[in-house]
């Protein structure tokens, strides 16, 4: 009767912002990335691609709460980066790789109906 | 930004390609990326399902709820679902079905006048667009074995029975959808993905083992993964791939007294993926259109520009305290 609406799970509410961004206080060069309505999908692949870059000192994501529906991913740098310089890297970097998986698909695709 | 950039190239083989079912090899990348990719096309690929039902008549067995429930689960064909609206963001319309971007309406009458049992099928659905219908499954399955399902072939799937005198009549809207709202719009009956095996016997130690004991630890596999050559009596590994990680025969090797007999890796950047759908799209195009929503979500993701311009003056201010 009082369940939430099913779609709460992935419909950014009105007058939230989908990435908020706060530097941490205390260390330099490290800050919390607050995605809303995104869960491990997105997590995980952020966290490991910010792995890959070297001036990366940390990089985690974590889901607070099964029913809060958003993630939290921080990162910690070097000097030679910055957390939001990190964040907007790995982003391009996915964007690219997945640009290049689709291409081999339909490469792939277009071999294989041609061979048989 | 810079030049500098640590995007991976994958490489991909198809290995089997049916309309609903397709296997293929991904490498040069890592879990995370195959994992996103499998959640994606179970959860996040739209498909269209019936998703409001008006009842106009219900003399079946069935109560509307249930009928309304096994109208949702049938699946429809969804090609158009990618170019579609959701009807919460569609403007042209409320949502009520009238409007072409976002709903398909459908419409069943049907009435037992016999004294047989008549099967209302997914067949009796009639659609206002001809591009979205009820999957059809002997469509694709003529070249299977239609031996013992004769009597099934052409039927659809089957909704309610009706016996003489009872009536079914209904309106019904189908809506693009997500599985993650509804598993009804899941376009994935399987997506599943595996790291590619890697055996190696150790020959010298194989053959320390007698033809019996080769045999016994050929068999304790529970799936068939090894053989023994019936003229060099060899073992050698048939089937890397139907090892399921068990670990059974390593196991055995140790209970043997030979441990190190067999080494088994699980390649980390290599990834075998079954993917079977539910007919509504094709399973190659499953693939595209998950890569495609990936992406649409790592694009949402990225920072704002207003966040971008208030850390910059945060951030200046934060150097002139740091004493900058």
């Amino acid at each position: 009767m009082n369940a939430p609406d099913r779609y709460e799970r992935f419909v950014v509410p009105e007058g939230t912002k989908k990435v908020s961004y706060e530097r941490d206080t205390k260390i330099i060069n490290a800050a919390s990335f607050t995605v809303e309505r995104e869960d491990h999908t997105i997590g995980n692949i952020l966290r490991m691609q910010l792995h890959r870059d070297p001036n990366v000192l940390f990089a985690g994501y974590k889901l607070p709460h099964p029913l809060q529906y958003k993630i939290i991913v921080r990162i910690h740098t070097t000097s030679q980066s910055s957390p939001m310089q990190a964040y907007n890297q790995s982003i391009n970097d996915l964007d690219k790789e997945l640009d290049h998986l689709k291409t081999a698909f339909e490469a792939e695709l277009l071999k294989f109906s041609r061979d048989y | 930004m810079e030049g500098l950039s640590y995007a991976r190239m994958p490489r991909v083989k198809i290995r089997e390609l049916k309309d609903d079912y397709c296997k293929f090899e991904l490498r040069d990348t890592d879990a995370s990326m195959a994992n996103a990719l499998r959640r994606v096309m179970i959860a996040e690929v739209p498909t269209i399902a019936i998703d409001l039902v008006e009842i106009e008549v219900n003399s079946s067995v069935l109560i509307d709820e249930f009928i309304a429930h096994r109208l949702g689960l049938i699946p429809l064909t969804s090609e158009r679902a990618m170019s579609m609206r959701f009807s919460r963001d569609c403007d042209a319309c409320d949502g009520d079905g009238q409007c072409e971007f976002c709903s398909v309406e459908f419409h069943l009458r049907v009435k037992c006048m016999t004294d047989n049992t008549l099967d209302v099928t997914s067949k009796d659905l009639y659609s206002s667009d001809h591009t979205v219908v009820p999957v059809d499954f002997d469509a694709n399955t003529t070249t299977t074995t239609d031996d013992n399902n004769n009597s099934r072939a052409n039927s659809g799937i089957i909704i309610v029975k009706l016996r003489r005198g009872q009536e079914l009549r209904l309106r019904a809207i189908a809506r693009k959808g997500i599985g993650k709202d509804h598993a009804k719009w899941s376009p994935a009956a399987t997506v599943s993905f595996m790291y590619q095996p890697e055996i190696h016997i150790n020959d010298d130690l194989m053959e320390t083992l007698t033809l019996q004991e080769k045999r016994e630890w050929v068999e304790s596999s529970p799936t068939h993964v090894f053989e023994i050559d019936p003229v060099t009596q060899q073992v050698t590994v048939v089937d890397a791939e139907a090892y399921t990680y068990d670990d059974e025969v390593i196991k055995k090797a140790e209970a043997m007294g030979k441990p190190g007999l067999v080494d088994i890796i699980a390649k980390q950047d290599s990834f075998i993926f079954t993917v079977e759908t539910t007919g509504s799209i094709k399973a190659s195009q499953l693939v595209l259109n998950a890569i495609e929503i990936l992406k649409q979500k790592l694009d949402a993701v990225r920072l704002s520009e207003d966040t971008v311009e208030a850390d910059d003056q945060f951030g200046e201010l934060g150097a002139h305290m740091r004493g900058g």
